[in-house]
């Protein structure tokens, strides 16, 4: 059974070499997609008033007006923070709320799956107001925890959702076996069910992570300290009102990008089977 | 501890064997001195250590300590890599100089300045102190979240230091006439050209609009991706057409006596009919989606003679070309032969209602608008000071766009056609209802005059609205 999930994608790559109307769409479409990255590199490492489209003449100095002069040092380190804590508490929320949604039958849970999903279709603009008085009555506005909640409200549904899904694929016999044997529930979804749900902890943890670093609009509208502010907020101080530091943008760009493309190219092989098992079956 | 041991079934023989392979690693693990619960304990230790991490980056709101000193929010409505620096250098200078009161700086991107006010208006949220403009005054103004300034400004003889037609523009905006902004500095639509590719077409900086669009034309050459100019056709299209409208039709105000908007102006009409037969012949045909990065960026790669664009500019356009190979002139006088300027929203500081410390503020507010500072900002920024005791100083003469577009303001005969910003649906009618039929226009679809029609119907509308919502 392992040996043939193992051979099929070498068989399909060694059909697709010889294939020019696969591979043509697929490095076409491979250009379009890397050109943006290859102009923000470009732009972040020639030096300003250069026209140059080869990297020949390359310098740092845009790198040390978004570290240094913008204060990039400290929105990384705010970004990481919400992004880790949101990951964490989506994960265990997405385990919790995805077993009960797989493994019990209770009253409602229809209806609340469908809730759930149509969360999905209110704008996070929209939520703004009523979520800053929430988090000023509960004194968190300026704290990056209004973030880590804000963010896992709107991540929290579509995780549950993957999480169902997957946890519904795991036969329950495993489980039985081990009750059978004398674990407790929790004993048996921790020693059997934990370990083979990796996948789809991967998909989920992942989607919240770069969900989280990459938003904008609550970091903007719940911080009102220079301190507080993430990457994206950075990012946006690049465009003036009159004029675009376009340097600046690209080594933002760069900076910003650098660990969604190190946690995407870590996971990636997980990332895929855990959203096909979860989605498909959901 | 020991592991469960397994027994199978006889109905589910091979899924029990898995589940006892699973637990015989767990006993594996367990016997390695790996607990199973291993990633719940690091889990739980991971998110505790991003807890007190996060819990250490608590508010640290504006107040007044126990030693009398008062700390004041500050936020600047254009936070960037080139005024960030600026600010933080005029705030220390001022907290040398009142060591009582301490200012916290929060950079807002221009881009979100508008949604960040209206949310920290709704939601109570706001600064003590906050940079705006007068494009978005009136609605902080409808929303009653700003203090009025006019005592203090008279005390302090503030209001006198100030070129009169910012103030004049600053009470247009409020229903009660009110100062609700102290004006620092102006800016103006401007065309940039380059001086080198005027010279070598042995053409002068155009003076009137018939200048215009002779040098757009002979100074097109589409084989060598060269072009006359460049049109504004994307975000922010609409404000930058009506400043040509009315600098080309000299027509004097947005509303006749009764109400009735201008902009169908025959004059004005034509000047639309003239600006997109430009677009594709003299400008490239990217220029429908133009916004003003786009635009900007166009003219420093070096491809375009002429750009339309404001003083704000300034520091790419030289940064681009160097200041040998650029200038900029006012928008061409009117056919009548009238300078008629439409001014852009003019920049300065206001105070919010909420403010516990109005005092210290205004004490704020009042440093940054004496010469030293106005002087300093706005020579770095390149925009035109709003203290008239700076107006005079070396560095504006020294810089031309800055010289000749103060010039043109105080020009005797210069008329001014104030935009009117107090309408609260002047922002949507501009951006979001005029922008897309621009674009028809430029592509074709839609005549200059049924473009003309539809804006100044919905000008009519909402001025009728607002006659009547103020009692006139």
């Amino acid at each position: 059974m392992i040996s043939t999930v193992r051979r099929r994608p070498r068989r399909w790559r060694f059909e697709a070499r010889n294939r020019p109307e696969v591979l043509f769409p697929l490095a076409l479409y491979l250009l379009f997609t890397l050109i943006p990255f290859y102009w923000m590199l470009v732009f972040a490492f020639r030096p300003t008033g250069s026209n140059a489209i080869l990297p020949t003449d390359l310098t740092l100095d845009h790198f040390r007006t978004v570290w240094t002069g913008l204060g990039f040092g400290i929105f990384f380190r705010n970004s990481l923070l919400v992004g880790v804590a949101t990951l964490l508490v989506v994960s265990v929320f997405a385990l919790s709320g995805g077993y009960a949604l797989a493994r019990y039958n209770f009253g409602g849970r229809k209806v609340f799956l469908l809730a759930l999903l149509c969360t999905q279709f209110i704008p996070g603009a929209m939520m703004l107001i009523p979520l800053f008085e929430i988090f000023r009555q509960l004194h968190l506005v300026n704290n990056l925890w209004a973030l880590v909640i804000a963010e896992t409200t709107f991540q929290l549904p579509l995780s549950l959702i993957l999480m169902s899904g997957f946890i519904r694929n795991i036969p329950i016999d495993l489980e039985e076996a081990a009750w059978v044997d004398g674990c407790s529930r929790f004993r048996g979804f921790l020693a059997i069910v934990l370990p083979l749900l990796r996948p789809a902890l991967v998909a989920v943890g992942s989607f919240a992570f770069i969900g989280s670093w990459n938003n904008f609009l609550f970091a903007l509208m719940f911080m009102s300290n220079q301190s507080k502010f993430t990457i994206p907020v950075g990012l946006s101080y690049t465009l003036g009102e009159f004029d675009v530091d376009f340097g600046a943008l690209a080594a933002g760009g760069v900076v910003a990008a650098v660990p969604v493309v190190l946690v995407f190219a870590v996971v990636q092989r997980y990332l895929v089977t855990g959203l096909s098992a979860g989605a498909v079956k959901g | 501890m020991s592991t469960c041991p397994v027994m199978t079934t006889n109905t589910s023989k091979t899924k029990h064997i898995k589940g006892a392979i699973m637990l015989e690693r767990q006993g594996r693990q367990l016997r390695r001195g790996r607990h199973p619960y291993r990633p719940l304990v690091l889990g739980t230790a991971l998110a505790m250590a991003s807890g007190l991490l996060l819990a250490g980056c608590g508010d640290d709101d504006s107040g007044t300590g126990s030693d009398g000193k008062e700390t004041i929010t500050f936020w600047d409505n254009n936070g960037g890599p080139d005024r960030t620096p600026l600010w933080q250098g005029l705030i220390a200078d001022f907290q040398s100089a009142n060591p009582k009161i301490t200012v916290k700086y929060v950079g807002i991107p221009a881009a979100s300045v508008q949604q960040k006010y209206d949310t920290a208006v709704a939601a109570g949220g706001t600064p003590d102190v906050a940079g705006a403009t007068t494009s978005y005054l009136g609605g902080l103004v409808a929303q009653q979240a700003l203090e009025p300034l006019d005592d203090r400004a008279k005390t302090a003889g503030l209001e006198s230091k100030i070129v009169p037609s910012f103030v004049d523009s600053v009470r247009k905006v409020a229903t009660d006439a009110k100062l609700y902004e102290i004006p620092t500095s102006a800016n103006l639509d401007v065309l940039w050209y380059r001086k080198d590719l005027f010279d070598q077409a042995k053409l002068k900086a155009p003076a009137t609009w018939n200048d215009f669009f002779t040098d757009v034309s002979k100074l097109t050459d589409a084989q060598k991706n060269q072009y006359g100019f460049t049109i504004r056709g994307g975000a922010g299209s609409i404000f930058q057409l009506l400043t040509e409208m009315y600098s080309y039709s000299g027509v004097n105000s947005f509303f006749d006596t009764s109400g009735k908007s201008t902009i169908n102006d025959p004059k004005n009409v034509e000047l639309i009919q003239k600006i997109a037969a430009l677009y594709k012949k003299d400008t490239p045909a990217a220029d429908v989606n133009n916004d003003f990065t786009k635009m900007v960026a166009q003219f420093g790669g070096g491809s375009i003679a002429i750009m339309h664009h404001n003083l704000g500019s300034s520091a790419n356009n030289v940064k681009a070309l160097g200041a040998d190979k650029v200038a900029a002139v006012p928008l061409p006088v009117a056919v009548s032969g009238t300078r008629t300027i439409v001014p852009n929203p003019v920049d300065g500081l206001v105070m919010f209602k909420a403010s516990k410390h109005k005092d210290a503020a205004w004490k704020f507010i009042e440093f940054i608008s004496q010469k030293s500072s106005n002087s300093t900002w706005n020579k770095t920024v390149g925009q035109i000071p709003a203290n008239t005791e700076v107006t005079s100083e070396s560095w504006v003469q020294d810089q031309q766009p800055v010289r000749d577009a103060l010039a043109a303001i105080n020009e005797s005969g210069t008329v001014s056609v104030q935009a009117p910003y107090y309408l609260p649906e002047f922002s949507a009618i501009t951006k979001t209802d005029m922008g897309p039929l621009f674009q028809k226009v430029l592509l074709g679809t839609m005549t200059a005059q049924e473009f003309a029609d539809t804006f100044a119907t919905k000008m009519t509308e909402a001025q009728a609205k607002y006659t009547k919502r103020v009692g006139g």
